[in-house]
């Protein structure tokens, strides 16, 4: 299964992503309307990604009272229709992964496979990746990391 | 697209006006740096002192600003300079713009003087004038931190000590570094008794056509992302222009005694001190450093300018100068132009301590970041400097020989203009003074372009030699077009064509951009009429206020004195071909043989706007 993956490090703040993002959902560039945030301080000096990892028991489905959201191929999915938009997966998601503005809930669905948050980011801070593969990719950085911190 | 509103705040009757700029004015100018011209021409009273609340400051995003178009991120700073008393404008990146836009604002023109500190607070469709009695004496970090504590993320654009205290070549800040830095806006805000303005917006911008923007950037995107020259200036951004000027021997040295400098300041001595390359609003080039001593940059002005014009090699020292220039809201090009000017004069004998105070010499670190704070603050010699160019007066006839600046406005570019002639011709006649992002044609370096790719860019005859004055007034003529549409569009220079690549955003780029944005369907040659009317708006301004061909000329010392080290050895500029290829220059763009814009056109442009 194909997940999104952040490197914060290779974030450079120009927020694409959620200009697409908002972009391709609502016909409009809104950074703030979008389903991943960049947050970002220059003067504290950061940029951090914040997007939705499709959890596997998601507290955005567990805790919605109408049903609306269902795991659909490994995506957790909303409901429009049966969505009252009371806000709550978005209060109680432990990422704030959900977004809401404008009487808008914004939750990613991976674009149909073809994130496009991906597609705009010119750096490869957002991935769009197999999780086993990206997984052993990782593993091997750590276990390489870790080998020449012990040679120290 | 459309729904972006034009906000007019009248300092002195503490008053705002909401309205919107009509769709006849951005189809002549699009906006930014074009539409406020437009404006400074319409609302300016020819003579006004540029500190008096008559003079108008206008902040105006470009016409896609905010979007997903590449490098979106920018907007222009406008009034009448108080360091050159012309036309002033200054072009900036950063978050601001784009937070205007989605706070609803396109533009916002600001005249009058308030009563107290105060700064605009623009939230979705609102404007307040809010006391800033708290944040007045404070240094540019400070104050857009303590905005954000006070009133959230807000994005900030605001003056420094430096504008507070009027000296003439203040910038106005936004985020750590980026600044609409010439000609001395920050000291407009200042006298205005404008601290800053916080804007925080949730509106999007309304795309015409999603689809075919989303189609239109993913392939420019890769267009841009495939050339050799966006990789490299997003792993050392413009510091690599020091290195390719130095071999040249076009690095203003002290004050241009010199013409080379050390390998020292070279990008990959500036890079070991960089934490991370990050971006503006809706970069893919990512050219901004964010450096280990607490800052960012420097760009290449800023290690020209601060290192080698002031005969400082350490790129640490360098780093900490352009640090404290941001930090104070000090224009690093009129401050690294200005201190060195001081040092040679001293140096030759010409002011001594009478004015100084104390000893003054190149090579001195701590002298200089001194005498920046002093100027900040206007505190001994610093008050005098502060008052950048106009030392003339005070110093004597005799020390405008050393000064490099046009017009009054010191040169931005810490390239030497005697060896490329191109580059001499765009800082003579630019419409602010000497600056080079009006027209630098950076490819006259590339020696080895094709010459069929220069013909097909700046029209037949350019000849590939840097050193003739053939056909030069081409490749400013075209370079000055263009740059004018993209800085009117809010696209950043980097990724225009003919600035630092014979690729990139050409009118036909920008054609299909503007399509996808707002459905309007523009030809190539109407863009570049665009161009033309911002450039003939600004002189007819500039002609209002007296300038004429006189003006347009260049430092002394690069007519008389030959170059002395490296490549470039030998070359300086010729009198009299200079003044040929001027008059090709005025008659390319129909001007008169006196650099005046035709009656015709005058009435002509009077006329459509």
């Amino acid at each position: 299964m194909k997940y999104l993956y952040v490197y914060p490090e290779k974030c450079t703040g120009c927020r694409e992503c959620s200009i697409a993002c908002s972009l391709n959902k609502f016909g409009e560039c809104n950074p703030k309307k979008a389903a991943i945030t960049i947050v970002r301080d220059e003067f504290n000096r950061y940029e951090f990604p914040i997007l939705c990892f499709q959890c596997e028991d998601p507290v955005c489905l567990k805790f919605c009272h109408q049903n609306a959201y269902q795991i659909k191929d490994g995506i957790v999915i909303r409901d429009k229709d049966k969505c009252i938009g009371c806000r709550l997966c978005a209060t109680l998601c432990p990422y704030n992964a959900v977004t809401t503005i404008d009487d808008e809930i914004i939750k990613c669905d991976l674009c149909d496979g073809d994130p496009k948050c991906v597609k705009y980011c010119s750096t490869g801070a957002i991935q769009y990746l197999d999780e086993t593969e990206e997984l052993e990719k990782r593993r091997k950085n750590m276990a390489e990391n870790f080998l020449e911190i012990n040679k120290k | 697209m459309f729904k972006g509103k034009l906000g007019i705040i009248d300092l002195s009757k503490n008053k705002v006006t909401i309205k919107k700029t009509p769709e006849s004015l951005k189809k002549l100018f699009f906006g930014g740096r074009g539409l406020n011209s437009y404006y400074l021409y319409k609302m300016i009273k020819p003579g006004i002192d540029p500190f008096s609340p008559e003079n108008v400051l206008i902040f105006g995003t470009g016409f896609l600003t905010g979007t997903l178009v590449p490098n979106s991120s920018r907007f222009n700073v406008s009034a009448k300079s108080p360091e050159t008393g012309i036309l002033g404008d200054s072009n900036c990146g950063g978050y601001f713009a784009a937070e205007m836009r989605y706070a609803g604002f396109d533009r916002l023109i600001i005249y009058g003087k308030a009563k107290k500190p105060c700064y605009l607070y623009v939230t979705d469709n609102k404007i307040e004038i809010k006391d800033a009695g708290d944040y007045w004496g404070m240094d540019t970090t400070d104050v857009q931190q303590i905005l954000r504590k006070d009133l959230g993320h807000v994005e900030v654009a605001c003056c420094g000590m430096a504008g507070e205290n009027l000296v003439r070549f203040a910038c106005v800040r936004t985020g750590v570094k980026n600044a609409a830095g010439r000609c001395g806006l920050g000291a407009v805000m200042g006298s205005k008794h404008l601290k800053a303005i916080a804007v925080k917006g949730t509106q999007g911008i309304q795309i015409k056509h999603p689809e075919e923007m989303l189609e239109t950037v993913e392939q420019l995107k890769e267009y841009i992302m495939n050339s050799k020259i966006t990789s490299i200036l997003g792993s050392v951004g413009t510091p690599l222009l020091y290195e390719v000027s130095n071999t040249l021997g076009a690095i203003r040295t002290k004050n241009s005694q010199l013409n080379a400098w050390s390998e020292s300041l070279n990008a990959e001595e500036i890079e070991k001190h960089v934490e991370k390359m990050i971006s503006c609003s809706s970069c893919i080039v990512h050219c901004r450093h964010r450096n280990m001593l607490g800052g960012e940059g420097p760009e290449y002005t800023a290690v020209g300018l601060l290192g080698a014009n002031l005969g400082i090699e350490d790129p640490a020292e360098v780093i900490e100068l352009n640090n404290v220039c941001n930090e104070l809201g000090l224009d690093i090009s009129s401050s690294g132009t200005i201190l060195a000017w001081a040092f040679e004069l001293y140096e030759k004998g010409i002011i001594d301590k009478k004015f100084t105070e104390e000893e003054l010499g190149f090579g001195n670190f701590e002298l200089a970041k001194k005498l920046l704070y002093k100027i900040s603050r206007r505190e001994g010699f610093g008050d005098i400097l502060a008052e950048s160019t106009k030392n003339i007066v005070r110093f004597g006839e005799k020390s405008k020989d050393y000064l490099i600046a046009v017009k009054g406005l010191p040169q931005s570019d810490p390239h030497d203009c005697r060896y490329i002639k191109a580059f001499a011709l765009g800082i003579a006649t630019s419409s602010r003074g000497a600056d080079h992002l009006r027209s630098r044609p950076t490819l006259e370096i590339f020696l080895r372009l094709p010459q069929e790719v220069k013909d097909r860019i700046y029209g037949k005859g350019v000849p590939n030699d840097p050193t003739s004055y053939t056909a030069k007034e081409k490749t400013v003529y075209f370079s000055d077009n263009i740059f004018a549409v993209i800085d009117n569009l809010g696209i950043c220079k980097f990724i225009c064509h003919g600035f630092n690549s014979p690729h990139f955003v050409d009118y036909t780029w920008m054609k299909k951009l503007i399509h996808c944005a707002s459905g309007w369907t523009v030809k190539e040659k109407d863009l570049e009429d665009v161009g033309k009317r911002v450039i003939d708006i600004e002189r007819m301004f500039n002609n209002r206020e007296g300038i004429s061909r006189k003006d347009d000329t260049l430092p002394k010392r690069y007519f008389d004195d030959p170059m002395p080290l490296n490549l470039s050895k030998g070359h300086h500029i010729d009198r009299k071909e200079f003044d040929k290829l001027l008059t090709r220059y005025y008659k390319i763009r129909g001007w008169t043989n006196d650099g005046q814009v035709k009656k015709e056109r005058v009435i002509e442009l009077e006329a459509l706007v």
